[in-house]
């Protein structure tokens, strides 16, 4: 049944009001989110009673879930300090730690020390694809320079008003804005420090969709439209 | 998130899930914080039981997490978008367990749902009417009439099905369904009049 069809609609909507209230019995909840996935129609159906009937929740008094269902998460999606409050405590993991401190001291001995020509600088490159997979911007630096070139592969269609914005995205931490980018051709941005200090710790690059002129926050507000891997080489 | 959802906490929610996009984990820890005990009390109706609404609630989290980049808050609030995705989830589970309820164990004395709510919180009505009194809709709830009222509010409330409602309010499936919808529709009106678009 093609529900998207125009004589289908109160038909749709219909049922959509009766997914969205959740009176709808297993079978035919599965198959309308189903097709929702695939039918921009029917999901706007979807989504519009959503809209409307979740404005009754807000009458429902809150109740604390336990801090199971915190620490739960955390293990499962492997955040920081999931396992913080056994680790600190070991003496292997100290110990772990002080060879770790050790190798590295070590390594920067050896490459302060070393000749300058024998560790030619690595360039970096970042492929960054939408949800699809297709690559649409690359950005790169070049060895010894100290700007990352971002390059659109295809224009973009920016809605009027909104603006892409490059974001650094730390192991660690918060997303740190590179700038607004074009939609279409190339820009050079300046890096504030030479690439190994300014790109420590990232291991990829995202842009999101935000106001013009940038995000008004400092943090990504707008939907996260190509992100890709940050690759040394 | 809570009765009131202010205008800045929407805001701040959204901004949050930006950041759970770019898999931002203080955001992240900062929307749970903000959102899971409303959110948790959503899914505790609708299962009645606190070990099951926990373990959903933690998929509700990670399903936040790993698809916050398909948030736009354009098309929808924080709490709409955060409800929808609990709300699914539990009623998902509710059917699912009806369906096998109903194949497998349907004489064994596993008959009608408990209708106990968690902790004795207030009742559906009471809170279809707190409901549209935080969100100055009181009038679309009023125009409904009995039966669609308490059908509805039994359904959005307590997640029954129309099965369970027809045996819970002792009327024929056909009865309920029309209630229902009829109930539906002229929320839909009301409610399009009432809330500004977003």
């Amino acid at each position: 049944m093609n529900l998207s069809r125009p004589d289908r609609r109160e038909r749709l909507d219909a049922l959509a009001a009766e997914y969205a209230l959740g009176t709808m019995p297993a079978r035919a909840r599965a198959r309308l989110a189903r097709i929702a996935r695939a039918d921009a129609t029917v999901a706007r159906a979807l989504s519009g009673w959503e809209r409307r009937i979740a404005a009754l929740a807000d009458a429902v008094p809150p109740v604390q879930p336990s801090p199971r269902v915190w620490h739960g998460l955390r293990v499962r999606l492997g955040l920081d300090g999931a396992d913080r409050g056994s680790r600190w405590r070991s003496l292997p993991f100290w110990r772990g730690l002080a060879l770790a401190g050790f190798v590295a001291a070590f390594a920067l001995g050896i490459a302060l020390f070393a000749p300058r020509t024998e560790r030619p600088a690595e360039s970096i490159v970042v492929v960054l694809a939408g949800p699809d997979g297709k690559p649409a911007l690359v950005a790169s630096v070049p060895p010894g320079e100290r700007a990352l070139a971002v390059k659109t592969l295809a224009p973009v269609a920016v809605p009027a008003g909104r603006a892409l914005e490059l974001w650094m995205l730390p192991g660690q931490g918060a997303p740190r804005s590179l700038g607004v980018i074009p939609h279409d051709g190339v820009r050079q941005l300046r890096l504030d420090a030479p690439p190994e200090i300014a790109l420590r710790g990232i291991d990829a690059l995202a842009v999101s969709l935000e106001p013009a002129g940038g995000s008004p926050t400092g943090s990504p507000t707008g939907p996260v439209l190509y992100s890709g891997r940050l690759e040394r080489l | 998130m809570v009765a009131s959802a202010p205008a800045d906490r929407q805001a701040r929610a959204a901004a949050l899930i930006g950041r759970v996009a770019l898999a931002d984990q203080r955001a992240f820890e900062e929307l749970y914080r903000l959102t899971s005990s409303h959110l948790y009390a959503v899914a505790l109706r609708i299962v009645r039981d606190r070990g099951v609404a926990e373990e959903l609630l933690q998929e509700a989290y990670v399903a936040v997490w790993h698809h916050a980049a398909s948030y736009s808050a354009d098309r929808a609030q924080p709490s709409t978008w955060l409800t929808a995705i609990v709300r699914n989830r539990c009623l998902d589970h509710v059917r699912k367990r009806e369906l096998d309820t109903v194949s497998m164990t349907r004489d064994e004395g596993e008959g009608a749902p408990e209708l106990d709510l968690p902790d004795g919180g207030p009742g559906p009505a009471e809170l279809l009417a707190a409901g549209a009194q935080a969100h100055a809709v009181r009038e679309c709830v009023e125009t409904l009439e009995g039966g669609s009222r308490q059908a509805i509010a039994l359904a959005f409330f307590q997640g029954l099905s129309h099965s369970e409602l027809a045996s819970h309010l002792a009327q024929p499936l056909g009865t309920i369904k029309s209630w229902i919808r009829r109930g539906l529709e002229r929320l839909k009106g009301c409610l399009e009049r009432a809330q500004a678009p977003r």
